[in-house]
This record gives structure tokens, C-alpha cells and sequence, in this order.
């Protein structure tokens, strides 16, 4: 008795392993999509099925969710199928990419220029799958081996423009705060498009305004440590924080909200990215938009007419990829319309000229 | 370095220990009956999943730390039956518990709550000060009163236990069969009735210490929230010699080498990030290089308990 049932807790245990050591896995087809017919009517018969795999969790509040929505969005115009693999480790970032490729999907989705290194080798090794990297390098594509590999680069610095503008406009102590999951390309991007945005508001409003040291929480899950930052920021004299980290950011909501209740006034701001999060959080006053959405239905398109790979598509608020979310009522009328001039600057090409 | 710096320090290495003391007292309950539990990271999340939806589904946060307790008991009874009565590798069970209870909860999350569904929050327990209606900048006043009652609880149970394994004949028993079983079995001591109440308290203790994380400290749950916080755990107990009291020294220092690191970055200027958070790690290993040398742990540590074996 006691050897059948060590042999049934081997097998499961085994069983575990095989299933859930690269991380969390689902897969499904997206909402009504599917068996759906595409939208553009350019369907072949065939079912197409694209695969996103990510390091943070699909419902961490932040980035994981969006780009998953935004996965779910597009399949569901274009017909697609859809699986996910999320919060896995750095370590197995190529083996999930892979599993996806041995299963036939048509195209690998990875939000975030970490996955780069991974894409680049999976790409070489599976000719004919597409691989969409959403903040990929510019010259990543050129890179890749068999000209599978497309970059959707969303520009960083106007993401950094965007929040940074409304926490020039929004801060009364002149500091504002951002916050960085990893040290990546993207990230020093957004804060430096954040830092010079909010100076260069605060000389236009006649006040001297300075962002602290961007801090890295060196994963995307630990939301105390988005808690601990935000605390330890606020000490600073932060008063607007902005970041990319997920669901650290989401931590680092709640202390504002602590912080906010304990002084009895929303006086400490956050604004969040990259989908309109206006509402999650008391604090949140605006969102930085990216449409992640139609940067995937481009790729999705590019499959289906046998056309993907080998160009980086830039997203920038020109295009429509990136906006500025709803600004709440915390925002004055004045700041607002101020806010939204300077947007016009961004649009036409005229800010910090 | 100023000395609002140093007491909202002081603050968070509390704040960040507190879990970290769970999680260790629960090791050292295995440890000392003799099973070496690395599996503690898994049982923590899973306690962390359970007192977030049971906290979110009855309003109430103490239900949730319950059920957290409750569901890393039941977790735990697959290590200790493994370990106990089919005499399997301590440490193999271990990984599998850390890799199957966080698949596992992650798994019942997305069930419950569908993928790329809206950002969940709970509320949190009430502190000490909030339910006395007391507010303060006092250090002290939020030191002392501005906890809730699991710090209390964490703090407790560190007392407790070093004068339940120090002065009372239960607990000498209890040492015993870590040390050498075979000996205390000759004494007329259930080794394996202790084994089994040691993985009752491991569990409920490391699903305490999870469920702490999503009803006392972060409103949200989110997959790898725990954070390594199981093997430093791990280290906690080598680095606090085995002593519920050596055990609440290394949480404190662990928690504030993480506070101190985060600190040290918002004031950096200029030096690379990776600097500080390197620090709670070279003082692990500085520490149990120094300390590390004298063998102080139970002697029975790992070994399983065969009745009959000679």
C-alpha cells in the first residue's frame, strides 16, 4: 500500500514539475475569437494563434495585464487564437518561447526588451514563426537571423514626456519620483523623457522642479518593495511618482493611498501606465496610453499576408499609439488645459523646442 | 543621514522582518523534530492566496490569516507524509512543494478571478493605533502601537517558543527526536506523533507568515509575492543558531539590511543601484561564514526515522 501510494505521489509530483516549472501557464481561445472569422476578411481557412509570454503576472494591475488585454483585443479583431505563459523567470524565458513554437503557434508576442536575447536565438532556431517584440531595440530586427523578428518600439521618451508633463504641472514641492522594475533600454528611456519633461515644466511654471534617483526594484512581483520605495520616496518629498515596474507600482499606489488617507487629503499623486488606470487608485491622476493593441494587430495582419519581419514599427503619439489617459478631477481646470496644450506641443512636434 | 531617516528605518526593517519571523519560527519547529524543510516558499504562497480570498470574500483579514494557516497545514501534510511515514528525501519534497503550492495558487487565481482581469484589492488588517483612535508622529507611539496584531502575534510566539523548547519537559521531548530519535522513542516519545505536530506548526505557520503578506502588509496578490522570503528563512535559522531567540535576531537583521538597501538607493546619487541591493546578501554570507563553522544544529536534521532500523 505504502509503495502504491509513494508511486502516486512521485507521479504527481512529477506531473507538477513537467507542468508548472517554467511558470504559469494558460491558454484558450479570446473571448468570442477563435473560431471566429477575421474581421478584415482576409481569412485563409486557417486559424491563426499567437503566444505571450511574460515575467510579471497578467492580472499584477500594470503592464502584464495591458499587453495581455491588449494581446486579447487584437485576436479578438483579427480572429486569432490565444495562450499565455506569465510569470516566469528570467531562466526560462527561450524554454517557454520554445514550447510555444513546438505547439505551431504563428506568432510569439514578448512585451518587454528583456526577452531580446531569447527571441533573437528562438527566431534563429524556427524560421518560420514571427516573433513580435514589443520594446524591442530599434536594431533588433536587423539582428535576427531569418528576418522573423519585428520591433514594435513604442518611444520611451514621449511615454516619459507624457506622465512627466502632468507631474511638472501636478507638484507642489518640486520633486517627483519614478520607479524602474529593471534596469532596461525602455525603462532609462521613459525616465529620461520623464525627468527633462517635468524640469522643463517646472521652468515654464516658474518653479524649480527635480526628480530623484530612479531606484529599480530588480523584479516586476514584489509589490512591498513598490510600498517601501514609495515610503521611502515620500520621506524625500516626492509628491508625484511615476514607473515601470509592474506590479511594484501597484505597491507603491497603495502607500500613496496609505498616505494620502493618513494626512486626510489626496496630496501625493501617481500616475500610471501603460493602460488608462484612472479609478484603480485614488492617487492615480492620469495614465500614459499605449496602444498596445493595435501595435499587435499589425503584426498579426503582417502574418497573415505573409509580410512580417525584419522592421521595427515606432509608436509615438503622431501615430495614435501613444496618448494621455483621462486626467482626474484632482487636476485643476487650469492645470488640465495646460496639460493638454503641452500635448499639443508633443503632437506637433514643437515641445522643448 | 538624518534621524527621520534612521527611525522610519528602524520602522520598516519591522514592517519587513515580520513575515521573515513566521516563516523562520516555522522552520525551526521542523528543524528541531528533525525535518529540514525547504518547501517553506511554497507553503507561503499558497497561505498568501489563501488569506487573500478569504479576506476578500468575508471582509474579514483575521479569517483570511485562518485560512492561510489552515491550507498550509493541508499542504504540508503531503511533505510530512512523504517524509514521515515513506521516509523519502527531505529536500526533494521540499522543492516539489515550492514549485507545485505556487502553481498551484496561481492556478486557482486565475480560475477565480479569469486572466487579465481588473487589479483586486483587500483591505487591510487594522493596526493597534487604529483601533484605539490613536495617531501620532510619536516613533515610539508607532513603533509600539502602530502594528497590527500579527506583529504582536510574530513577537509572542518568539517568546514562547524559546521557553517552550528551554524550560519545559514537552519541549526538551520535542528536541529530542530532532537530535537523536531513536533515544527519545527509548524514553517512551511518539517520534512520529512529534514529526507530525512539527509539520502542523511548519505549515501553519509558513501559510501564516504568507497570508500576513496579503492581509497585513499589501492590498493585492500578486504570483512570486513572496519573494525569496522562504530560503532566507532558510538562512535565518542557521544565521540564528537554532534559537528562537538567535532566530528573531537574524529576521531583524535580514529586514533591515532589505529596508536599509531600498533607503540607500532613494539617496544614492549616483551610485549604481546594484551596490545596495547587494548588501542583505554579502552579509548572509559574511555571517554564516563567520557563524556558520560550529555545527549547532539538530543532530538528527535530514535523517529519516526508521523504527526498525538498527
Amino acid at each position: 500500500m505504502k509503495k502504491i501510494f509513494a508511486l502516486i505521489l512521485t507521479l504527481a509530483m512529477v506531473l507538477s514539475l513537467a507542468a508548472c516549472g517554467g511558470g504559469n501557464s494558460g491558454s484558450g481561445t479570446s473571448g468570442d475569437g477563435g473560431s471566429t472569422p477575421p474581421a478584415d476578411g482576409s481569412g485563409d481557412g486557417k486559424t491563426y494563434k499567437v503566444a505571450m509570454i511574460c515575467d510579471s503576472s497578467v492580472s499584477d494591475g500594470g503592464w502584464g495585464m495591458a499587453c495581455y488585454n491588449a494581446m486579447i483585443d487584437a485576436a479578438a479583431k483579427y480572429g486569432w487564437e490565444t495562450a499565455y505563459s506569465d510569470s516566469i523567470a528570467q531562466s526560462a524565458y527561450y524554454e517557454s518561447i520554445v514550447s510555444f513554437c513546438d505547439l505551431d503557434y504563428d506568432l510569439i508576442y514578448a512585451p518587454g526588451n528583456q526577452y531580446t536575447d531569447a527571441i533573437l536565438q528562438a527566431a534563429e532556431e524556427y524560421p518560420d514563426i514571427a516573433f513580435a517584440l514589443l520594446n524591442g531595440g530599434a536594431d533588433t530586427p536587423a539582428k535576427a537571423a531569418n528576418a522573423n523578428v519585428t520591433s514594435l518600439l513604442p518611444d520611451a521618451q514621449q511615454v516619459g514626456w507624457i506622465a512627466g508633463i502632468l507631474a511638472g504641472l501636478m507638484t507642489e514641492t518640486g520633486k517627483v519620483a519614478f520607479i524602474g522594475g529593471m534596469e532596461i533600454d525602455t525603462t532609462k528611456g521613459k525616465y529620461a523623457g520623464f525627468v527633462e519633461s517635468a524640469e522643463y515644466i517646472g521652468q515654464q511654471e516658474g518653479k524649480t522642479v527635480e526628480a530623484l534617483d530612479v531606484v529599480y526594484s530588480g523584479d516586476f512581483s514584489a509589490s512591498d518593495k513598490g510600498i517601501e520605495f514609495a515610503k521611502a520616496m515620500m520621506d524625500q518629498g516626492a509628491d508625484v511618482f511615476f514607473g515601470d515596474a509592474s506590479a511594484v507600482d501597484s505597491g507603491a499606489r497603495q502607500a500613496i493611498d496609505e498616505a494620502n488617507a493618513a494626512a486626510g487629503s489626496v496630496k501625493v499623486y501617481d500616475i500610471a501606465q501603460p493602460g488608462d488606470f484612472l479609478g484603480q487608485n485614488e492617487c492615480i491622476i492620469g495614465s500614459q496610453v499605449t496602444d498596445n493593441s493595435g501595435l499587435v494587430g499589425l503584426c498579426m495582419e503582417a502574418v497573415e499576408n505573409g509580410t512580417f519581419g525584419g522592421e521595427t514599427i515606432f509608436g509615438t503619439m503622431q501615430n495614435g499609439v501613444l496618448s494621455a489617459g483621462a486626467v482626474s478631477d484632482l487636476v485643476p481646470a487650469d492645470k488640465q488645459e495646460k496639460y493638454q496644450s503641452y500635448l499639443d506641443q508633443v503632437m506637433d512636434g514643437t515641445f522643448m523646442q | 543621514m538624518d534621524s527621520a531617516f534612521i527611525t522610519n528605518l528602524i520602522l520598516a526593517s519591522v514592517r519587513m522582518a515580520t513575515p521573515l519571523i513566521f516563516l523562520s519560527l516555522a522552520e525551526l519547529y521542523s528543524q528541531r523534530a528533525g525535518l529540514v524543510h525547504i518547501g517553506l516558499e511554497g507553503l507561503a504562497a499558497i497561505g498568501s492566496l489563501a488569506g487573500f480570498l478569504v479576506s476578500l470574500i468575508t471582509g474579514n483579514p483575521l479569517l483570511g490569516v485562518l485560512a492561510g494557516a489552515a491550507v498550509g497545514i493541508l499542504v504540508n501534510m503531503i511533505y510530512a507524509y512523504a517524509t514521515i511515514n515513506l521516509c523519502a528525501e527531505q529536500i526533494v519534497y521540499g522543492m516539489a512543494i515550492n514549485i507545485f503550492a505556487p502553481a498551484l495558487a496561481a492556478f486557482i487565481y486565475r480560475v477565480y478571478f479569469g486572466a487579465g482581469s481588473e487589479l483586486v484589492q483587500v483591505g487591510l488588517m487594522t493596526t493597534l493605533s487604529g483601533l484605539l483612535g490613536i495617531a501620532s508622529d510619536n516613533f515610539l507611539v508607532r513603533l509600539l502601537l502602530d502594528q497590527t496584531p500579527m506583529v504582536y502575534l510574530a513577537y509572542s510566539l518568539v517568546i514562547f517558543t524559546a521557553v517552550y523548547f528551554n524550560k519545559t519537559k514537552s519541549g526538551l521531548n520535542y528536541k529530542a527526536v530532532g537530535e537523536y530519535p531513536k533515544a527519545a522513542a527509548t524514553l517512551g516519545i511518539s517520534v512520529v506523533g512529534v514529526k507530525y505536530a512539527a509539520s502542523v506548526i511548519c505549515g501553519a505557520l509558513a501559510g501564516i507568515g504568507g497570508a500576513y503578506l496579503t492581509t497585513c502588509y499589501s492590498t493585492t496578490y500578486t504570483d512570486g509575492n513572496v519573494a525569496g522570503r522562504g530560503f532566507i528563512a532558510l538562512a535565518a535559522v542557521i544565521f540564528g543558531r537554532w534559537s528562537a531567540g538567535g532566530v528573531l535576531l537574524a529576521c531583524l537583521f535580514f529586514g533591515f539590511c532589505d529596508a536599509l538597501q531600498i533607503r540607500l538607493q532613494v539617496g544614492s546619487y549616483g551610485i549604481p543601484y546594484q551596490f545596495f541591493q547587494m548588501i542583505p546578501y554579502i552579509a548572509t554570507v559574511v555571517v554564516l561564514t563567520v557563524i556558520g563553522m560550529k555545527k549547532a544544529g539538530p543532530k538528527g536534521v535530514g535523517k529519516p526515522y526508521l523504527r526498525e532500523e538498527r
